[in-house]
């Protein structure tokens, strides 16, 4: 009994020096860092840190209108050194665990960031949730210390946009675990996202308070051959991307209203008269709001060739109709639905064809499924399966199901009184 | 052995003596008609001298005849004796002892009366449903008070008298046919066992007869309510009263009766569910809530969500202290506001706490000694720890321990000091009875009446753990 006791005790005790996270830090010796920024001059890294500055009443700025931050720059061979070199210009120890994003430099990326991504897979206190970003066409401490929103913190204000990507899928919330799982993996390239400055058109009054001049925008994908990148996908493309990569959840389909027939119509539409239908043919647009997707990719070899096979089914609501049609009648919402699909197809072939004609990368993830499914053939054509890819057919499948039609189902001219 | 002389003189000092002449034992010697001397005793302020004299010392006086005494006193609760050490156990607890010349026999009258404390509600265990009255310091009127609420002939009384000074009684109660015998038998046995000259409260039976000293589990209930008495004994407990105490024990004590409330059963069962969820939550916080808390802010800052984060640092920043010994600051604080409380008189225990409010609450938060989070967190333990009332002595001493293990380990000495605590809860036993029914050993009978309150009419069962012969409550149901 007593030796058990003791053994007990002693296990317990061992436990102690399996954990990892030993030694207290107190709360007020911590710089909390919400965003980094890691570039690169000739071969030194310069760090850039967003530091929330800590004043007890924090919430909102101080009346002076001064920013709740601090930011500092530093340099060094290594991440990890440039990091802990800090300490010589900062009071507080960099904390990373709360880092919300993580900017990389065109520069940085166009060299490739494996030999300083080591660090971030390494040292327990970068969280992999963080995102990480490309910054288009400037060094990332260009746009760091710059926020248009509400949030002071430019880390959570970033972090906030990627969220919202749902809403448009224009852009890819890519953390570190996710980029990492891509770079890995076979036969897919990992794709980031995309952080840029942007002019901002205001009228002349509109906040005349505001001095900046530009806005950030995540619009859009940064398109990585393993470790360097290549170039850039655009909004539109990067949605094509997304609904490759079945990750859209949410978002709207804008597309131009079809020309429906008019000899039904004028049955289909009571309460307009002829002038009214003949107006029909002039564009005008159609929204249908996202409220679920799912895509299956598929690879084929189909006699000694490779064809891929996209298969979206989306299923969606009216959003908006700018065209006066009766959406009430199946035969309309049967032509929206097609049209819908239509657009859909265009865009997922935009993003292919650019991947394809432009890039010669497959960062959809075809290769991957190829491997799944024809294992012996892979290990033949993997070392050339992005020039593989560059050529192959693919077959854009897409199933539209608008399911509601909002809370009003009147055609926008419908006459008075009826 | 010392008899009783026929020389009423010789009685006489030898009472005398046995009290030491006290001032407060009164003789009263006098002759009656038949020129026999009386002498009687008893200790003033203790008896009702108006029966004393009116049905006593006026009828012996006046009795012409050599009648028997019996014929003479028409007290009901005469008897005689034979003993005189007897006589003088008897008279300090408010006897009257009659000696009569040449006769080797004292009789003994009782006509205790003493001024007592009327029936109120008991402070600590107030209600918004259900009967107010509790017990009282005099043990007649509590064990009255259970008669009242269980007028069954089962419930018997059984008596004992503990501590050779102070000679108090004790009686133990139970409901015969429900009672576990076992622990029944138990209960005679620790009681016959306790050796001690003096029993001033029913604690100190409580700390002679329970069953784990070390543990800080409190193993034996008490309260001061006759219904809660008349509850657990229905159960199958037994209940030990004390003269002098308004406590009554009851044992065995499991786990979950500190949980449980008189009111849960007398409530309908959905809101009794609630508030006991709400127990066990408090019981929870306001143990662990501390030591998390400085854990999670000097070891695992990277699992707080950053924008709590962020204003827990902001709090922080130019606290002088650290976490853990503001923690300690802010308990302490509390404690000796809590027990200042409680020792101050009641006009300025006002006072006090008004400025304990101040000082802790707003001084200490601006003048930035402590943070404004700490103070929260501080005063949501006080708080929820007034849920679990029965279990306090455990609460405030076992958070500190968390906070010590939190502060130097992190949430890895957290865990080891609830696993500890929880491991030695549940080996624990009262009077043979596992204290951590029915959950471990689990009891699908006793859950019924775990956090979940099933409606009363689903109560078919007694508790296992407690009852083991007699297990069914509805007779209706037992003729089946």
């Amino acid at each position: 009994m007593k030796k058990k006791f003791i053994l007990l005790i002693s296990i317990l005790l061992l436990i102690t020096i399996l954990t990892g996270c030993w030694g207290a830090q107190e709360l007020n010796t911590l710089g909390i860092v919400s965003a980094t920024g890691i570039d690169i001059e000739g071969d030194e890294i310069i760090t850039t840190f967003e530091i929330i500055k800590l004043n007890p009443s924090l919430g909102s700025s101080r009346s002076d209108g001064s920013k709740n931050v601090r930011y500092i720059q530093t340099r060094g061979k290594t991440i990890f050194e440039a990091l802990r070199n800090t300490t010589l210009v900062f009071d507080r120890r960099i904390y990373l665990s709360h880092n919300q994003v993580y900017i990389l430099g065109e520069e940085l990326a166009k060299k490739g960031l494996t030999p300083y991504f080591d660090f971030l897979q390494r040292d327990h206190e970068c969280r992999e949730t963080a995102y990480l970003l490309v910054s288009k066409g400037s060094k990332a401490y260009e746009i760091m210390g710059f926020s248009s929103g509400v949030e002071d913190l430019q880390g959570n204000y970033i972090r906030d946009m990627l969220k919202n990507n749902k809403f448009t899928s224009k852009s890819v919330p890519i953390n570190i675990t996710e980029y990492f799982k891509n770079y890995y993996d076979a036969g897919i390239q990992p794709v980031v996202g995309v952080i840029q400055k942007k002019e901002k058109k205001y009228e002349k009054n509109m906040e005349m308070k505001n001095k900046d001049k530009s806005i950030l925008s995540v619009e859009g994908a940064a398109v990585f051959n393993r470790e360097k990148l290549v170039g850039y996908l655009n909004g539109e493309e990067t949605r094509g991307y997304n609904y490759v990569r079945n990750k859209v959840k949410d978002g709207i389909i804008e597309f131009p209203t079809p020309s429906i027939d008019i000899s039904k119509n004028t049955l289909l539409k009571i309460g307009s008269n002829v002038n009214n239908i003949s107006n029909l043919d002039i564009k005008e647009f159609t929204v249908v709001e996202i409220i679920k997707s799912i895509t299956k990719n598929k690879v084929e070899i189909e006699d000694g060739k490779i064809i891929l096979k996209i298969n979206v089914k989306t299923k969606g609501m009216l959003g908006e109709e700018q065209s006066n049609i009766d959406v009430s009648k199946d035969e309309v919402i049967k032509t929206l639905e097609e049209a819908c699909s239509k657009e859909i197809k265009k865009q997922i072939e935009k993003a292919l064809l650019k991947a394809q004609k432009e890039y010669k990368i497959d960062i959809f993830g075809f290769g991957n499924l190829f491997y799944r499914k024809y294992p012996k053939d892979w290990k033949k054509i993997k070392d050339n399966w992005n020039d593989i890819f560059s050529e192959v057919e693919f077959r854009v499948d897409v199933k539209t199901d608008i399911i509601r039609t909002g809370i009003t189902n009147i055609p926008s001219d419908s006459l008075k009184g009826e | 052995m010392i008899l009783i002389s026929k020389r009423v003189e010789d009685n006489k000092t030898f009472v005398l003596d046995s009290f030491n002449n006290t001032s407060d034992l009164i003789h009263y010697e006098f002759e009656t008609n038949d020129n026999k001397k009386v002498i009687i005793f008893y200790i003033e302020g203790f008896i009702d001298r108006d029966l004393l004299d009116r049905d006593i010392v006026k009828p012996m006086i006046s009795n012409k005849e050599n009648r028997d005494i019996k014929k003479i006193i028409s007290i009901s609760n005469l008897s005689e004796v034979y003993e005189i050490k007897e006589v003088i156990n008897k008279i300090s607890e408010g006897n009257v002892a009659i000696f009569i010349n040449g006769n080797s026999i004292a009789y003994l009258v009782d006509l205790k009366k003493w001024e007592k404390r009327s029936i109120e509600e008991p402070l600590a265990e107030s209600v918004v449903r259900g009967p107010k009255e509790g017990f009282v310091e005099d043990i007649s009127s509590n064990r009255n008070l259970l008669r009242k609420k269980i007028k069954s002939n089962n419930l018997v009384f059984e008596d004992y008298v503990i501590g050779e000074q102070t000679r108090t009684k004790v009686s133990i109660a139970y409901v015969n046919g429900i009672v576990n015998e076992d622990v029944l038998n138990e209960v005679r046995k620790r009681l016959n066992n306790i050796d001690t000259d003096a029993i001033l409260e029913s604690g100190y039976i409580e700390q002679y007869i329970e069953d784990n000293k070390a543990s800080m589990f409190p193993t034996i209930g008490n309260t001061q309510k006759p219904d809660v008495v008349a509850g657990k004994i229905l159960e199958g407990r037994v209940a030990i009263f004390c003269d002098g105490s308004p406590h009554v024990l009851t044992v065995p004590r499991l786990f979950i009766e500190n949980i449980q409330t008189s009111e849960d059963y007398y409530i309908r069962p959905h809101y009794a569910t609630f508030l006991r969820s709400i127990r066990i939550f408090s019981l929870f916080l306001t143990i662990l809530l501390p030591g998390v808390y400085v854990a999670l802010q000097i070891f695992h800052q990277e699992m707080i969500p950053t924008v709590l984060l962020v204003s827990m640092a902001g709090a922080r920043e130019g606290v002088p202290l650290p976490a853990a010994i503001e923690a300690f600051l802010m308990i302490i604080m509390l404690e000796l506001i809590k027990e200042s409380g409680i020792r101050l008189p009641r006009a300025v225990g006002s006072a006090v706490s008004i400025v304990g409010a101040l000082v802790l609450g707003q001084a200490a938060v601006q003048a930035g000694i402590v943070s404004a989070p700490m103070v929260i967190v501080i005063a949501v333990t006080a708080i929820a720890e007034f849920t679990v009332s029965p279990l306090i002595e455990l609460l405030i001493l076992h958070r500190l321990v968390i906070l010590f293990l939190g502060a130097f380990a992190g949430l890895y000495g957290v865990t080891c000091g609830l696993v500890a605590l929880i491991v030695g809860g549940l080996s624990l036993n009262s009077f043979g009875v596992s204290y951590g029914y029915p959950i471990a050993p689990i009891g699908k009978k006793g859950l019924k009446d775990f956090v979940i309150r099933f409606p009363l009419s689903s109560f078919i069962f007694r508790p296992k753990g407690i009852e083991k012969t007699n297990m069914v409550r509805h007779t209706s149901r037992r003729k089946k």
